[in-house]
């Protein structure tokens, strides 16, 4: 066990954890942080994304050693009251079924259309592959990080 | 029937004029805080400010009845759908005699009804109220936006303002609905209620769930199916720091080891610390290829009588040519995004449980088995799932939980691995389907005969605590088992007019625990009996769609309970032929083939789908691509068409994933595939463009929560056969399917 300084939305918080633990268990477990999910641990399937310095990561592959002196960004910190534009465009778009894995995706498309403002389909296809939704809510995820690109332009 | 109030107060309530049953005995708590609110039935409530309380009695797995069933509720209401209060029903004395199990697509269907005359009950009393209040005729008065309308004066009131009056009425047992044609709610399309929940991370699902002193445990189970726990040493488990206790558990599907910790990440590493000797049991050779390459075998035995229509099995043996083929479905796994988990908090004399379920009844009847405790000691919430596919239908994973907090009496969630979720889980079995069809001289078809295999679905024994790996087999069953239980779905319920018809089944009941899997078991017959329609239309040189429309006289057929309106599946087969630009050959593409299938279903008769893919494979049969998809829908009333949009749109990834990619392998009686690597399901990178027509034929809503799934794959195949002119007749169609 060791002590680890992470910033999380913006706040130091400290942990005492086994130096390997993944910062996903951190956050979900150590301080109640449920809006990233846990889908596989593998980095496979995408539930779990965070932002690093605003950089989108798998908080299941960031051990809390690794994550110490960074800072990180929740789908709770995403914005203050729901309103940044992916939320704003998933909810146009009516795109959630089950949820599950939304947080992981909304994160996912608000650090890549930070990078790539006006993505074609292919681009956003490829920036969503690494993520799984089980209900099958492709096209309009496509749909909505269309529509976040236009609003945030 | 009318429920009073006097009625209401000897059944023991003590506030007077708050609560009335809306069908006895759905008799409701009272809120003590608002002396001036109107509950006429369990489903809704108004408070003397003017909310709008209702309850949603499913359970919500991404399939949309938190937004639906308070849609029902509030259009016969007449409420403001812009400021009512959804509230999920768990089970309680308030919603006693209403099962909240979801399942079989069952819930708008259902509800429809009941939730309509429980909405229109509260507006008729509300009216009346008002009606009473201005003294004029209730009829001269009307609701709208939550607020009731003297028409001719113009006069207004509130329902808040209305509540406490309305209380005192007596309950209409059968109130006026609305004409659909009126409907301003139901019909138009409606955005998810939870959306700003889901997309800020408030929403909560099972593994969600945080209690003070809440432990989190993780389970090593038996890795073989049937096997058994031995011994295990956990000294170096406890030596984990944050790991708390190690206590085994039987409640399961299987038998095994919890590790239980301040943390999931401490729970694991305790778990891989752990040193058990497990017992293979009696399944350790069992290997799924061997079973799939044996249900042909089984066909010779499929005496189980389905359908007989005729007699099939003489106009095939005076046919001029007979031509048949087998199609296998391999055995596949639920995945939904969260894994299986649940929260107990058990003492000695009291449970609670937070539960993502889709069965408040199975789940409860777990929890007082493994507690040991009756229902009134029972607390069950019923938490939102990150999907349910069948999967949430028992409640093996709660059971876990229950027995480990109850051991280590304290709060305790379980939550399986992605791995444990893939490997112990029941699965949709794996089966044959053989068909046979008669061709007279000229050339025309004069018998159909169709075996089929089913599986029993072991997971209800387990459930009921029979261990299916040892226990002697069950007493044989009926000849006419299956034609009672109207199954195999899409089998006995085949939509098509043959000559003479014959189903029969085998019973290929094996080792593998199996349960209901989206839409059950039409992916399977329906996969079968498109892709071998389509093999008979080319042979007969017909169209795949003109031949199915031959197979389809107007009007409707019964078939055991269901009458199957073929003139609603002819319709929607020609909407999708026009649609798709059917007739029209598809672009070509150098170095690729490109073609068209289609295949059509009715589920339940309440539903009728046509779908048309439009694919193409590369020149040496790699590379299969879908890019377009064009389904046709008549599911009857489209209450929500947002939601019918996308629950196609969810079947059809779903059927994409099982056409295109996964599929479970048992090798040394163990599930092979354990990761999302292995068992692969579709990403957004694979999805096809979708053209999704609804034809509302404003018959009864017929269900839909499922119903695109079981035409996907013969749909892709039978465009891989136009565009290649390979046959593939086994799931999925890898690059070496179309190869072999």
């Amino acid at each position: 066990m060791a002590l680890f300084t992470i910033v999380i939305n913006g706040e130091p918080r400290q942990i005492d954890a086994d130096p390997r633990m993944p910062l996903l268990w951190a956050l979900r477990d150590r301080w109640q942080l449920t809006g990233t999910k846990y889908g596989c641990g593998l980095g496979q399937c995408g539930a779990c994304t965070v932002h690093e310095h605003g950089r989108a990561v798998r908080s299941c592959q960031v051990t809390v050693a690794a994550a110490a002196g960074k800072a990180y960004t929740t789908i709770e910190g995403l914005s203050a009251d729901g309103t940044h534009p992916c939320q704003r465009a998933w909810i146009e778009e009516d795109v959630a079924q089950c949820g599950f894995c939304q947080p992981g995706m909304i994160m996912e498309a608000a650090a890549f259309l930070r990078a790539n403002p006006a993505p074609s389909d292919r681009d956003i296809d490829r920036a969503l592959a690494g993520h799984i939704c089980r209900c099958g809510t492709y096209t309009k995820l496509r749909a909505a990080v269309r529509r976040a690109a236009g609003d945030g332009r | 029937m009318t429920a009073t109030r006097r009625e209401f107060l000897r059944a023991g309530s003590v506030l007077a004029g708050l609560t009335l049953a809306f069908r006895l005995p759905d008799l409701i708590g009272v809120s003590a805080d608002d002396s001036g609110a109107f509950e006429p039935n369990a489903y809704l409530r108004v408070a003397s400010d003017g909310l709008v309380t209702l309850w949603v009695t499913h359970l919500e797995m991404g399939q949309g009845v938190r937004t639906l069933l308070p849609m029902i509720l509030a259009e016969e209401l007449e409420a403001d759908w812009t400021r009512v209060r959804i509230e999920q029903a768990s089970p309680g004395p308030r919603f006693k005699g209403i099962e909240l199990h979801t399942s079989g697509s069952g819930s708008s269907a259902g509800s429809y009804r009941r939730l309509r005359t429980a909405g229109a009950a509260a507006r008729e009393m509300l009216i009346a109220a008002a009606s009473a209040a201005w003294q004029v005729d209730s009829a001269s008065c009307r609701a709208e936006r939550s607020e009731v309308v003297h028409t001719a004066s113009g006069r207004r009131a509130g329902y808040g303002a209305l509540a406490a009056a309305a209380a005192r009425l007596p309950v209409p047992a059968t109130p006026a609905l609305k004409d659909p044609s009126a409907f301003t709610l139901l019909r138009t399309p409606v955005k998810r209620v939870d959306g700003p929940a889901i997309v800020s991370g408030r929403a909560q699902y099972g593994m969600d769930v945080r209690v003070p002193g809440l432990l989190f445990a993780s389970v090593e189970r038996a890795p073989t199916l049937g096997g058994t726990l031995v011994r295990f040493d956990s000294s170096r488990a406890l030596a984990v720091p944050g790991v708390r206790h190690v206590v085994p558990v039987t409640a399961g599907i299987h038998p095994g080891v919890a590790v239980v910790a301040d943390d999931n990440w401490s729970a694991l590493q305790g778990r891989a610390a752990l040193q058990i000797t497990w017992a293979p049991g009696p399944q350790a050779a069992f290997d799924s290829d061997r079973f799939l390459a044996d249900l042909p075998q089984a066909f010779a035995r499929a005496t189980f009588k389905v359908r007989h229509e005729g007699d099939a099995l003489a106009a095939l043996a005076s046919a001029d040519r007979r031509f048949a083929a087998t199609y296998l479905f391999p055995f596949q796994a639920h995945a939904p995004m969260e894994t299986m988990n649940c929260t107990a908090r058990v003492t000695q004399a009291t449970a609670e449980v937070w539960a993502p379920t889709q069965t408040d009844v199975r789940t409860l009847a777990q929890i007082k088995k493994v507690a040991g405790l009756s229902e009134e000691a029972i607390t069950l919430h019923c938490v939102m799932m990150g999907g349910g596919f069948g999967r949430r239908l028992f409640a093996d994973y709660a059971a876990e939980a229950v027995e480990v907090s109850r051991a280590v009496a304290a709060p305790v969630q379980v939550t399986w691995t992605r791995e444990d979720d893939l490997r112990h889980g029941y699965f949709q079995p794996a089966t044959g389907e053989r068909f046979t069809a008669g061709l007279d001289r000229r050339g025309a078809l004069v018998a159909l005969v169709h075996q089929t295999t089913s599986s029993d679905l072991t997971i209800y024994d387990i459930h009921d605590g029979r261990n299916i790996w040892t226990a002697p087999p069950k007493p044989a069953k009926a000849a006419d088992a299956y034609e009672a239980d109207q199954s195999p779905w899409g089998a006995f319920d085949t939509p098509y007019e043959f000559p003479a018809l014959r189903v029969d089944c085998a019973d290929v009941t094996g080792p593998v625990p199996v349960g209901p899997w989206r839409a059950v078991e039409y992916p399977s017959t329906v996969f079968g009996r498109e892709s071998f329609l389509d093999e008979l239309a080319h042979l007969m040189g017909k169209d795949p769609i003109a031949f199915r429309l031959e197979l389809l006289p107007a009007g409707v057929k019964t078939v055991g309970p269901y009458q199957i309106d073929r003139t609603r599946l002819a319709r929607v087969l020609d909407e999708a032929r026009r649609r798709s630009g059917w007739s029209t050959p598809p672009p070509a593409e150098r170095g690729r083939r490109r073609g068209r299938g289609v295949a059509a279903n009715v589920y339940h008769a309440g539903s009728y789908l046509a779908m048309i893919a439009d694919v193409s494979v590369a020149d040496d049969l790699s590379d299969l691509r879908v890019h377009r998809l064009t389904t046709v829908v008549d599911c009857g009333m489209a209450l929500n068409p947002l939601g019918v949009l996308g629950q196609t749109e969810s079947g059809i990834a779903w059927g994409l994933s099982l056409a295109l990619l996964g599929k479970m392998d048992f090798k040394a009686g163990a599930a092979v595939q354990r990761t999302l690597a292995e068992f692969a399901v579709l990403r957004i990178d694979r999805m096809p463009e979708l053209d999704t027509v609804i034809l509302d034929s404003g018959a009864a809503p017929g269900g839909y929560g499922e119903h695109p799934v079981p035409l996907v794959a013969p749909a892709v195949a039978n465009a891989v056969f136009a565009a290649t002119g390979t046959r593939v007749r086994s799931l999925p169609l890898t690059t070496e399917a179309l190869r072999a």
